[in-house]
């Protein structure tokens, strides 16, 4: 435990990776002429490989599941209600019954399609807005940045949560508005990211060069800054999954996420809920799901982080006793 | 911005410093929040002993104003504990019972004496005479406070109240009222010296229980009133707290840190913890006649018959409540008790609706499916399950789940347009005890929380609130029959029950008035012997 | 500095402004409560009546005005629910919010920084992978979830603490403070990880290595004074995103806080209520990110510079 001997693999290849974007530009680059291909280097790494492999499969479950369940996610039956998981009552009884007597296996397939339906467009809207806004911003500077960045600062004012009750209460709780909602207020946390990234860039050397030569500053946005600040937004944007799915679960909780007879991981575990002593199966197995998708995200979120970074990626072909300080989080992230 | 950022900082004395600020700051907040604790303690534990009763409701009474008492919140804290009406209804019988006053009779067709129950003292020992019984039956319904009590048992009528003696009460109305004694046991009994500006939060009443502390917040605790008029209620004390969450409430009886409960969910319950009782609250589909495909009323009725009412309360219901055919529960007068639930048949109810669209009627318009979240236990399911089996016999229903204010807009007049046929869920409490009370709402044509109606209709229910007596409950049962085949605007799903949590240490019955008004003069502790 | 605070405050002070239309507008998008307080048999006489007495037949311009003008004089209106003045209401259930979200902040960072350190220290070492999978986990758990399985298990079945509410001594503090932790915990484990990893392989560390200082000193004397600053970003933003969790903690377990009075007066349309609620919320989050931003200009010369001028 208290070894006091300096370790040689730690010092020499462990980088902040608190500022990773900074330092792309001047890393001293590794020495072989071609990445490797991605999939050999997510083959090397374990977890990653594992968490790749629950993506997917969620993923492939959300897209084509509910061609294989049919109706089973809302046929109900009251008299088979809160059946217990068992192997009795054939595949779509393995997991248990709901309250309604709906199969829980085929309401979770059902779900995996709706939360990821929610999900990926809330993320996306606000990545795309937020690091459009945030790099314009830290491009230019002066009153840009500021208006920007108070208008962040007014969108983090409100307490989210807030904001979502009563757009949802006032205008139905629809799927969309429930999307719009979580994206505006994950804008934010884009937009000072993304700015923060540009306002370094912008002075550095290969910026000032393309400015002098006149390119439009569209243009140096987009060819420079956007692939050096990507990374990093892109690793934001992975772990904000998480909190998009958990804040739909909030608003199930509240009574104003998903409406029936629509289905979510997070309307499963806010009706679950009050079944806790009795039918436990109902709340914990979307939790569960919930879990595994975020943490698998996580993961993978690292390793892209270090695939996608050209002054990093070499990292990723050493050997794995060697590759031990990849720090999994940038600070920028934010729950 | 120049500074390049990959070097990395020397420690430095004042970063040093800030870190210690902020731990120093850190803990000091720590310490504080404990002190925050503890100075709580000092005011409401120490109750596991026996002589504080400790309830746990849903909420937090928004007020104590006793002219508020007709809304539940409030009621249950005020309402027989802290202040007295002049008559009260006994909840099982439905009879009227002498409280504070110990009689009354018409005198007039449009006038009602009562006579004043003496020797009663407030609980700041003002005396209590006909004129406080006067001023508060006037700051309730004829004063400017908005008074809820006021809009919920006597609309626009204005009162003329007399004290023409300090032990005689006379009131009089415009037209001839017969249920005025039970509009006026709604009226809780407040000292005259009470603000008529401005709504009270702490009143002062005649009842069994006087409020010594009421921590906002936190929680209210009442002490026994020694000079109260009637038998002594057993416990010295009693304290509420609220909890929204019913799984906590439970939680909170099974661990022993609460006596009674309110509103428990039926999967919480077990036989220790809880006792079930009739709560008077029937729930149904209001079906909106004028849009189509409900403007049909073979649409109307094959959704009546659509419903599994067993199969939902057995399964969402905890098996509590009873299959309902009528908005008004047995014990109500006005109850028609050859009454019953059309049988639970698909292939009919699909029949029906295939019937309808063969001459034309749009049954594939999308219904909305209107429900309040809360407003019972398991309602979220029980909404999905009326979608469900609406949709089997061909309909097309959504759900909107709807918080208190919206699903208001939905259920009162004016109602709201362009939005399509709407289905309505609601939950009807009859605690008043009168049908007079529902069919004014529900069934007229223009009810404030109706959506149409028949002329016959309305005759038939003006008719039967001018008749008293035998009379009166015969002209009510017959009009709930007439509606159901000859309107059917509502597809009834069940007669319910309320689950009250009880600890085994106390002793107490609830009726069907509990959720509104829990008298806490009769919970009593159980023998240490029998426990 | 003074210059520096003196900028950053001037600039923030214009999203306050935007907060306070902000969130009367909002209110006002919710309709008009008179339904609500008034029993559903009032007839449109008593109605329209209620409307007049609280102002909501008034056009919006004319509410907002006297909204306004009186929050000019800090009078922010009486509440429709409970008839007190929306100061008291928001005053009363501040500190308790205040109190909860500090004590969960401060248990998070010290909990994160030390696992955060010990992980950090052997990098893909059997402690950083439980404490990664953990912290990750922690994070991503829904919170009533975790809150009502607290009281179930805690509370009910091993008997250790007191299932809800705010009388009793300092055990009442353990289940709404856990459930708000998970998160920032989590979160946070990551962050000083990420960071400490990033300063053990830092120059002055290797002198300090190579002058012969021990692991504990390395770890703690040396690169954990560095990683304070990002630390310090992402533990404002996530003190922010508190008052999400105060809303639900405070719900579940009773407590008289500004994230239930918040929830209360949106549901009861309580207008006056809500708009001071969200006021002062605002105006904390606002002096918290100058907070932040202080203490980052203290620690790190380079900030102070760097601010836009």
């Amino acid at each position: 435990m208290t070894d006091p001997t300096p370790r040689p693999d730690a010092e020499t290849y462990a980088d902040a990776d608190a500022d990773a974007g900074t330092g792309t530009g001047t890393e001293n680059c590794p020495p072989s002429a071609r990445p490797p291909r991605w999939w050999r280097l997510l083959g090397r790494d374990r977890g990653a490989a594992v968490a790749a492999v629950v993506l997917a499969l969620v993923f492939l479950v959300a897209l084509f599941g509910r061609l294989f369940i049919g109706d089973r996610a809302i046929r109900q039956d009251l008299g088979a209600s809160l059946r217990p998981p068992s192997l009795d009552h054939g595949f779509y009884g393995l997991l248990g019954t709901d309250v309604l007597g709906r199969s829980v296996l085929a309401r979770l397939v059902e779900a995996a399609g709706t939360t990821l339906y929610v999900a990926v467009p809330a993320v996306l809207c606000s990545l795309v807005i937020g690091s459009a806004l945030g790099m314009w911003a830290g491009y230019h500077g002066g009153w840009r940045e500021n208006v920007a960045m108070r208008v962040a600062d007014v969108i983090l004012s409100f307490p989210s949560l807030l904001i979502a009750v009563v757009v949802l209460y006032v205008f139905a709780p629809s799927a969309l508005n429930i999307v719009l909602i979580l994206a505006i207020a994950r804008v934010p946390v884009y937009l000072r990211t993304a700015r923060a990234e540009s306002a370094e860039l912008r002075s550095r050397l290969f910026v000032d060069a393309a400015r002098t030569f006149g390119t439009p500053s569209r243009n140096i946005i987009h060819r420079h800054i956007l692939p050096i600040a990507l990374p990093t937004l892109l690793t934001v944007a992975t772990l904000d999954f998480c909190f998009v799915m958990l804040t739909e679960s909030s608003l199930s909780f509240l009574g104003i996420g998903i409406q029936p007879p629509d289905v979510s991981w997070g309307l499963m575990v806010a009706q679950g809920r009050q079944y806790l002593q009795t039918a436990w199966w109902i709340a914990v197995l979307p939790g569960i799901a919930i879990v595994l998708t975020t943490v698998s995200a996580t993961v993978l979120a690292a390793w892209v982080r270090l695939a996608t970074d050209p002054g990093q990626r070499w990292r990723l072909t050493l050997p794995k006793k060697r590759r031990g300080a990849r720090a999994a989080v940038p600070p920028e992230m934010i729950a | 911005m120049k500074s390049s950022v990959r070097s990395i900082p020397r420690p430095g004395t004042s970063r040093g410093h800030a870190v210690l600020t902020f731990l120093t700051s850190g803990i000091m907040l720590l310490t504080s929040a404990c002190a925050v604790a503890n100075s709580d303690t000092a005011g409401d534990t120490g109750s596991a002993d026996g002589s504080t009763l400790r309830v746990v409701l849903t909420q937090e009474p928004p007020t104590l104003e006793p002219c508020e008492s007709s809304t539940t919140a409030t009621g249950v804290v005020v309402r027989s504990n802290i202040t007295e009406p002049l008559v009260e209804r006994d909840p099982t019988s439905g009879n009227l019972e002498p409280l504070l006053a110990t009689g009354w009779r018409q005198t007039t067709p449009r006038t009602w004496t009562f006579d004043i129950r003496s020797g009663v003292t407030f609980q700041n020992g003002q005396p209590f005479t006909a004129k406080d019984a006067a001023f508060s039956i006037d700051r309730a319904v004829n004063s400017d406070l908005a008074c809820n009590v006021d809009g919920y048992v006597f609309g626009d009528e204005k009162l003329d109240v007399r004290a023409v003696s300090p032990t005689r009460l006379t009131v009089t109305t415009k037209e001839p009222d017969p249920i005025i004694p039970l509009r006026i046991s709604f009226i809780e009994i407040v000292p005259r010296t009470t603000d008529t500006k401005a709504k009270v939060r702490i009143p002062i009443g005649t009842g069994p229980y006087a409020v010594r502390r009421w921590q906002t917040g936190v929680s209210i605790s009442l002490d026994r009133n020694d000079t109260y008029w009637g038998k002594a209620p057993a416990y010295p004390r009693a304290t509420y707290v609220w909890r929204s969450d019913a799984s906590v409430r439970a939680a909170m009886i099974n661990k022993g840190e609460a006596d009674i409960a309110t509103s428990l969910d039926p999967m919480d319950a077990t036989g220790d913890n809880s006792v079930a009782y009739p709560n008077n609250e029937t729930t149904a589909l209001r079906l909106d006649g004028r849009e189509a495909p409900l403007d049909d009323i073979r649409v109307r009725r094959a959704i009546g018959m659509a419903i599994d009412r067993k199969g939902i309360i057995d399964a969402l219901l905890g098996g509590l409540a009873k299959p309902a055919a009528q908005l008004v529960p047995p014990g109500v007068v006005g109850h028609n008790d050859d009454l019953v639930p059309p049988s639970y048949d698909v292939a009919a109810a699909r029949e029906l609706v295939r019937q309808a669209a063969a001459d034309g009627v749009p049954v594939t318009r999308r219904i909305t499916l209107v429900a309040r979240n809360g407003q019972f236990a398991g309602i979220a399911e029980t909404a999905e399950a009326l979608q469900y089996e609406m949709a089997r016999i061909g309909l097309n229903v959504r759900i909107r789940m709807a918080d208190t204010a919206t699903s208001l807009q939905y259920q009162l007049r004016p109602l709201p347009r362009g939005v399509g046929p709407i289905a309505m869920l609601v939950m009807h409490g009859n605690q008043a005890g009168d049908a007079a009370f529902t069919t004014s709402q529900y069934l007229l044509s223009e009810g404030p929380q109706s959506t149409f109606g028949t002329r016959e209709l309305d005759r038939r229910v003006a008719a039967a609130g001018e008749l008293s007596g035998k009379a009166r409950q015969k002209a009510f049962a017959e009009l709930l029959d007439y509606q159901n085949r000859t309107v059917a605007q509502y597809a009834y799903l069940a007669h319910m029950r309320g689950l009250l949590g009880l600890s085994p240490s106390v002793r107490y019955r609830p009726n069907s008035a509990t959720g509104d008004e829990m008298r806490l003069a009769e919970v009593s502790p159980v023998k240490a012997g029998r426990h | 500095m003074t210059t520096f605070l003196r900028k950053r405050i001037i600039s923030s002070a214009v999203p306050l402004v935007f907060v306070v239309l902000g969130v009367f507008c909002l209110a006002r998008l919710t309709g008009n409560p008179v339904d609500l307080y008034l029993p559903l048999s009032a007839t449109p006489g008593q109605r329209a009546e209620f409307s007049a007495a609280h102002g909501f037949d008034d056009s919006i311009p004319v509410q907002l005005w006297h909204y306004l003008t009186q929050a000019a004089q800090l009078d922010f209106g009486t509440s429709l629910r409970t008839g007190q003045s929306a100061t008291t209401m928001v005053l009363d259930a501040f500190p308790v919010t205040l109190q909860l979200a500090g004590m969960t902040m401060l248990l998070a960072i010290l909990g994160a920084l030390l696992v955060g350190s010990l992980a950090a220290h052997r990098p893909n070492s059997l402690i950083d992978r439980i404490a990664g999978l953990l912290s990750m986990t922690a994070a991503s758990i829904p919170d009533f979830w975790f809150a009502i399985m607290g009281v179930l298990v805690f509370g009910v079945g091993l008997d250790l603490l007191p299932t809800s509410g705010t009388l009793g001594g300092p055990e009442i503090w353990v289940l709404p403070i856990a459930t708000l932790l998970i998160r920032p915990f989590g979160v946070l484990v990551q962050v000083v990880r990420g960071s400490m990893v990033g300063a053990l392989s830092a120059p002055y560390v290797k002198v300090a290595r190579s002058k012969g200082a021990g692991a504990g000193r390395v770890v703690f004397g040396h690169a954990l004074r560095n990683s304070v600053t990002p630390v310090l970003t992402v533990a404002g933003d996530l003190t922010v995103g508190l008052v999400n969790g105060a809303v639900i903690v405070e719900t579940i377990f009773g407590w008289p806080g500004i994230g239930k009075l918040m929830i209360d007066s949106i549901l009861q349309r309580d207008f006056a209520a809500l708009q001071a609620a969200v006021l002062i919320t605002a105006v904390t989050i606002f002096a918290l990110n100058i907070l932040v931003d202080v203490c980052q200009a203290l620690i790190d010369p380079r900030v102070r510079q760097a601010v836009p001028a």
